[in-house]
This record gives C-alpha cells, structure tokens and sequence, in this order.
C-alpha cells in the first residue's frame, strides 16, 4: 500500500471534490472547455517539473510512488497532479459561483 | 541556500501569472470575489495535501535544500510550493475565463 499512498491521495482529492459536480456544478460535464483549461496550463507546469527533477532541485521518494514514469522521468503521479488540483480549483471556484447569494458583476458563464 | 532552483522561478511563477492577466488576457478574476474565496479554499486543501506531501517525517516529494529559502510553515511546506501553487491554480482558472468568453 506505501506505494500507492501518493496516488490514493491524489483519488482523495477528486473523490472530495466529486460532490461538487454531483451537486450542480459543472465542469465535468463540459469536458471541451475543461480540457482547453486545464491541458496548456498542465503542459508548462510539468515542463517546469521536469526541469526540475532533471536538475536536482526535488526529486520523488520511491517507497511511497507506483513507480510507473511517464517520458523525461515525470512520474505517472505528478502528471495526476497537474490534472486534478486543476480540475479540484475549477470545481471549487464553480461551486462558489453558483452559491453566492450576489452574482459578479463580470460573471460569466 | 543559493535559491536559485525553486524560490526564483516560484517567484516568477507568480509576477508571470499577474502580469499575463494584467497586460494581456485582462478577465477581470483578480477583481472577483469569487476567486478570492476559492483561493482561500484552495489555500485551506493546500496545507492539508502538501503538508502530507512534503513532512520530513516521511516525504513524498524530498527537495534539495540549496534550491529553498529554507522556510518551512505550515508543517514542513516550502513556503515555494504555495507560490507554485497559486500559479497553476490562477493560471487554469484564467484559462477556465478565457474559454467561457470563447464560447
């Protein structure tokens, strides 16, 4: 189980966050405008991570990965991660939206 | 401690982010309420999955400490990660405006 402690962590947050969706916001469901948010924010975030593993400035404690890598030594993990935090903020902020008693002036939606 | 590895681009990281919203994509986010309660929110769910992350009890991810300020708080965080932090989660979240004005 040590092995999966990052990526279980990982599933906690989307299984914290699912009620948001399930409850009225959404994200998930417009899967177009998600992946046009999220994907070049993700590219230049784990470009950075790469550079910096290849640097020496952090690197991944092997007990607790699957150890499963992706290309440049990213770890499957940390591609995760650059998908779901995202996608939690965006749920989040979503969610705050829709249940502020005023709505923004610029809102959009 | 030469700061260099992580401190420098996380406070880039975030002049970027700032400066891309101000000089170019011009939203509005950092004039919404909205954003601001998500970011405390964020902020919030930050200390408790980084802080598991990086505890030098038991790290997950381990960080040379020549590329750091040195300060860790909360817990054992870099303060660095919550600059990275409010930079891939400002960035998505412009990028998430951008894309409603697009449709």
């Amino acid at each position: 189980m040590e092995h999966l402690r990052y990526l279980l962590l990982l599933a906690g947050c989307v299984a914290v966050t699912l009620p948001l969706e399930l409850s009225g916001s959404r994200v998930y469901r417009r899967p177009g405008r998600l992946a046009r948010a999220v994907l070049p924010v993700a590219a230049v975030f784990a470009a950075w991570d790469v550079v910096a593993i290849a640097a020496g400035v952090w690197h991944y404690n092997p007990r607790y990965m699957t150890g499963i890598g992706l290309p440049l030594s990213l770890p499957l993990e940390e591609a995760l991660f650059f998908l779901v935090i995202p996608v939690c903020a965006v749920l989040t902020f979503e969610t705050v939206r829709r249940l502020s008693p005023v709505r923004d002036r610029s809102d959009v939606r | 401690m030469t700061g260099l590895g992580y401190t420098l681009p996380a406070v880039a990281s975030v002049a970027t982010v700032v400066a891309l919203e101000l000089g170019l994509l011009r939203t509005g986010l950092f004039r919404r309420r909205t954003y601001w309660i998500t970011m405390v929110i964020v902020f919030g769910f930050q200390v408790a999955v980084d802080g598991w992350l990086t505890r030098l009890s038991a790290p997950v991810v381990i960080y040379d400490p020549r590329h750091l300020s040195g300060l860790r708080v909360p817990f054992d965080i870099p303060v660095e990660d919550f600059l990275f932090g409010f930079a891939l989660v400002t960035a998505t979240l412009l990028a998430w405006q951008r894309t409603a004005e697009a449709q």
